[in-house]
């Protein structure tokens, strides 16, 4: 069996193999690897089932102040026995070297082991040799710890620990968790010496690392025009500022119409269009307001500058300009409605819409672009029904049905501008418009219910949708 | 949309004849209804504005008759003329509400469900073609509680009477001030001293137009015979409301009877046909189907209008509440929706024409292309956006600020003047998100000028701790030599900027023409955005620079 394997479980294994039943400190001296490259490569191992961590407890015994001090000048009787040791003291004369706990705990551990008398006399009492102190067991054990850490197993005299445990702050008991770690049978059979050097572990997770992009949104919007272009369409540009009268006016909505109202547009606060269309478009636009709708048209509302609420605007001035016999255009970009932000709408939204003027231009014409746009889309069970616009007659809208959903979803609008829109403006031939919102596409797309969430740019999203 | 709720088995009833739900349900959307939404034999559909003759279920089931071939052609009026009713005007109301109009309907019965639909029918004609009862109102009222004839005329405002709904008197000024209606629909009158009215021979108030009827006249399920009233500034628009309430109770089982109106510039209504002539060419001009007249003919009668062919014209006869219908270029839908929409096959013709791309879209993917091969990810923002975002939490100055009237959403009130403050504010909604983050936006920026100036921005941001003026200078060197060739210089800006640190921003020179600028993002701006990072940033304008 080839195995791939990182420096890192070479080195441990290597260890391992010649001794086993290490700690991660242990591997971490034997293999002058850092601990958390030995931690990281035990972890590789033990998923490879290729180590074994046992997990034990151990107490450790370690000297505490006072058995430090002890260790360094010997313990307080200790001590007591070497001031003495040239003949009798006073207590007075012991206390001032002893001082503190350090000489009630001498003079009773060094009675309790029956080294020294005490006399009292009239000026006090004094205290003097009795017998040569021998080592003592405890003495014996401070010396073997030391400064180090021993486990609990290594001393053999437990009496003396457990003299030691009842002074104060002499030894230190601790309890430490041990990870030790030793190798499966099958990796005491590893050579690895003879592992692939320079290979790596290909199934290993690697880092996740976002690739910058364009907006999903963009994308979809791209992804259209691309259609609209490959159907002989062309793009024209417009401006997201309009005058009422491009926006309306123009478009035979009355200005008393309910879509005119604040509620609905978004109307810019001290703006006036002042040239915004030529004297004949002004006088033939109102004639045909005027004789349809029977009122009072008035060139201040149609002066009134809006967000566009739609991109018919910007199609219907190009024809009234370049007035072409034979054309195939488009309009794409933002459009406003003052609505109410909700999952459904937005008060900003992009739309497209295409015209066609000149030859072929009859609704059947029209609905074959319009089958042909959503094939190109991958849409292909659609439908037509009649619908109502208030510029374009006969009207219709398409119906696509979504598998997901498992419902028809009304799309794009399409119809033939009506002649009280087209006459006025000088155009004669029939002119078929087509288009719609584009956040409802990309929201099948995304499979999104939420419309807003095309420009919560929330990174999270954009990183990975 | 206005929206009308139907019930299947009714509507099954009043279409007659041997029809399934399931056909009514399937012919709903070929006369251009939408079904909003279906719970049994409920259902809510949605009706084209410009067509309120299917604000009820009796309307809808005259067209449903037609489309399924169960009647056809026009469903005459045939108004009695009995002398006995009558409305005079008097002139004080020529100044306020000049013209009144109406009609009597009688031997009809009424179920509690059509006077619901009568109810919507009413809601919707004054929202719609009423214009909030602006332009012209209605009122429904029990014949037999009135004492005829009625004058419409004017009264002052502390007249007092019952209005409908309730059980005291109330002044006109009570009512305007204390009642939903009166609040909602007394702008109409404005401040005028005197108000429109309408009142019976005994002197008893039947109507304070456009707000309220009285309770004396309420129409109720004990009805037998109605009165309609429309009162409006304009006389035409009167008769277009009237003439499709009338064509309704027509349906619903009435007589209708004249209603004798004189006095100012009033005159008795007659709601007469029209006449169109019709070229039959233009159906195959403009749909692309070759049909017959004769066949032009059935498909205007499905559609409850009424046809004869005369020599090489169609003679068309409109009913007088089909005034949505302008021309002949009406018809042919009418003939489209007669002949089927469901019939008429898509044909794809080949282009003529040789599609493009515009300049503007071409050179902006170009920059788009290379920001993302820079590492930069695009976000979209609204061009329509807050004070706060754009000025306040920038310290930008705000002189030169756009704003649009009466915004639904606090969110979207000004037009933006740059894109740099959306991209910040990118940033404050991310910053749980991993770091660095880099982002780009290219969009419409609006100048406050005569007319205002649209031009398209790019901006681009970069966060993570160790970022600075080199590295998004770096970045802007980039955009602008790939592709275009464009080099550019940074110079110490001539004018303080609260939004950059001071010393580490500068002007963006092309050519020795200001293009844009480019700097550190100050600790104080990034506080007040929430950022806990470094950021840098520029913002150039792409008009005049790459594209005009």
């Amino acid at each position: 069996m080839s195995q791939v394997l990182h420096d890192i479980e070479k080195k441990i294994i290597d260890s391992l193999q010649k001794k086993s039943d290490q700690t991660p400190e242990q591997l971490s001296e034997s293999t002058e690897l850092s601990i958390d490259q030995v931690r990281r490569g035990i972890e590789w191992l033990r998923l490879k089932e290729f180590a074994k961590v046992n997990e034990s407890s151990k107490v450790t015994i370690s000297l505490g102040k006072n058995g430090v001090d002890s260790f360094k000048n010997g313990l307080p009787e200790r001590k007591l026995m070497d001031l003495i040791k040239d003949g009798s003291k006073s207590f007075e004369q012991v206390r001032e070297t002893l001082s503190g706990a350090g000489f009630n705990a001498a003079i009773a551990n060094a009675k309790k082991n029956g080294w020294v008398k005490i006399e009292k006399t009239d000026s006090g009492s004094s205290i003097s040799t009795k017998e040569k102190p021998v080592e003592t067991p405890e003495e014996k054990l401070i010396s073997l710890i030391g400064d180090k850490s021993i486990s609990e197993e290594q001393i053999e005299n437990k009496l003396a620990l457990k003299f030691l445990l009842q002074r104060p702050d002499y030894v230190i008991q601790n309890t430490e968790k041990l990870k030790i770690v030793s190798l499966t049978e099958k990796a005491l059979q590893i050579d690895t010496a003879q592992s692939d050097t320079g290979a790596i572990d290909v199934e290993a997770n690697a880092a996740l690392v976002y690739a910058a992009r364009t907006h999903p949104l963009k994308d979809t919007i791209d992804e259209i025009r691309e259609i609209f272009v490959k159907l002989g369409f062309s793009e024209i540009q417009g401006t997201l500022t309009q005058s009422s009268f491009w926006n309306f006016d123009a478009l035979f909505t009355p200005q008393d119409h309910p879509a005119r109202e604040l509620q609905d547009t978004f109307y810019i606060e001290n703006q006036k269009s002042e040239k915004h269309a030529t004297p004949t478009q002004i006088k033939q636009v109102s004639k045909s307001h005027s004789q349809n709708w029977h009122y009072d048209w008035k060139l201040s509302e149609s002066q009134k500058m809006v967000l566009r609420t739609h991109t018919t605007c910007a199609t219907i001035k190009y024809l009234a300009e370049q007035k072409p016999d034979d054309a195939r255009i488009f309009s794409l970009g933002r459009v406003f409605r003052n609505e109410k932000v909700s999952y459904k709408h937005l008060v900003e939204f992009n739309q497209i819409e295409g015209i066609v003027i000149g030859n072929n231009t009859t609704l059947r014409d029209l609905m074959g672009i319009q089958k042909e746009f959503y094939k190109q889309l991958g849409l292909t069970k659609i439908k037509f029904w009649p619908t109502f616009f208030p510029y374009t007659e006969p009207s219709l809208q398409t119906m696509v049905y979504n598998e997901k959903l498992g419902k028809w979803i009304e799309l794009f609008g399409m119809g033939i501008f009506r002649p009280e829109v087209t006459k006025p403006l000088g155009i004669d031939k029939p002119v078929l418009a087509w288009g719609g919102g584009i956040e409802r596409i990309a929201m099948l797309k995304y499979e999104l219910d939420d419309v807003r969430e095309f420009y919560n740019n929330n990174l999270n999203w954009l990183r990975t949708v | 949309m206005p929206v009308v709720e139907l019930n299947l088995n009714r509507i099954k009833k009043l279409v007659s004849g041997n029809i399934t739900k399931k056909k009514i349900i399937d012919a709903l959307p070929f006369l251009g209804l939408d079904i909003e939404s279906q719970e049994g034999d409920e259902i809510r559909i949605e009706y084209s504005p410009n067509r309120p003759d299917y604000s009820t279920d009796f309307g809808i089931a005259l067209g449903l008759q037609g489309l399924l071939g169960i009647k056809k052609g026009i469903q005459k009026f045939n108004i009695k003329k009995t002398g006995k009713y009558e409305i005079n005007v008097d002139s004080s109301v020529s100044k306020i509400r000049p013209f009144v109009t109406g009609i009597v309907a009688k031997n009809g019965s009424i179920d509690d469900q059509t006077i619901k639909q009568l109810m919507n029918m009413q809601e919707d004609l004054h929202f719609g073609i009423g214009r909030k009862r602006k332009k012209s109102s209605i009122g429904l009222h029990d014949l037999d509680k009135i004492l005829v004839p009625l004058t419409y005329t004017t009264t002052t405002r502390d007249k007092s009477f019952i209005p409908l709904n309730e059980i005291k008197e109330k002044t006109i000024s009570n009512i305007l001030t204390e009642t939903d209606v009166g609040q909602n629909y007394g702008w109409v009158l404005g401040d005028s001293k005197n108000v429109p009215i309408i009142v019976d021979s005994e002197g008893n108030t039947v109507s304070f137009p456009p707000i309220i009827n009285a309770a004396l006249t309420t129409v109720s399920t004990k009805t037998k015979n109605i009165l309609v009233e429309v009162t409006s500034i304009e006389k035409d628009a009167a008769e277009d409301m009237l003439s499709v309430v009338s064509s309704i109770l027509q349906m619903a089982g009435f007589q209708i009877s004249e209603l004798k109106i004189s006095g100012g510039k009033n005159s008795t209504p007659q709601l007469k046909e029209r006449t169109i002539i019709y070229d039959p060419k233009l159906t195959s001009e403009i749909l692309g189907i070759e049909i017959s007249p004769s066949n032009m003919v059935t498909c205007l009668k499905k559609c409850r209008l009424d046809a004869t062919i005369k020599g090489k014209k169609i003679i068309c006869i409109i009913p007088r509440y089909r005034f949505d219908i302008f021309g002949p270029m009406d018809l042919v839908e009418e003939i489209a929706l007669g002949y089927g929409i469901e019939n008429l096959e898509p044909k794809l013709s080949p282009s003529t024409t040789i599609g493009k791309k515009s300049n503007v879209t071409t050179k902006t993917s170009l920059i788009t292309k290379t920001a993302v091969g820079l590492g930069l990810l695009e976000v979209l923002n609204s061009s329509l956006t807050s004070k706060k975002i754009l000025y306040e939490l920038t310290k930008r100055d705000s002189s030169q600020m756009i704003s649009v009237l009466d915004s639904k959403s606090q969110e979207h009130t000004i037009l933006r003047d740059s894109l740099l403050s959306g991209l910040l504010e990118n940033l404050s909604k991310n910053i749980h998100e991993t770091y660095p983050q880099k982002l780009f936006e290219t969009g419409v920026v609006f100048a406050k000028e005569k007319p205002i100036r649209e031009s398209i921005n790019l901006a681009v941001v970069i966060a993570h701790k160790d970022t600075n003026f080199s590295e998004i200078k770096s970045i802007l060197q980039s955009i602008l030599r790939t592709q275009f060739k464009i080099d550019c210089e940074t110079k110490p800006s001539s004018e303080s900027q609260e939004l950059f640190v001071k010393g580490r921003y500068a002007d963006i020179y092309v050519n020795n023409k200001k293009i844009g600028e480019i700097g550190e993002i100050c600790n104080e701006i990034l506080d007040n955005f929430r950022i806990r990072t470094s950021v840098v940033g520029f913002e150039i304008n792409l008009s005049g620079l790459i594209f005009d």
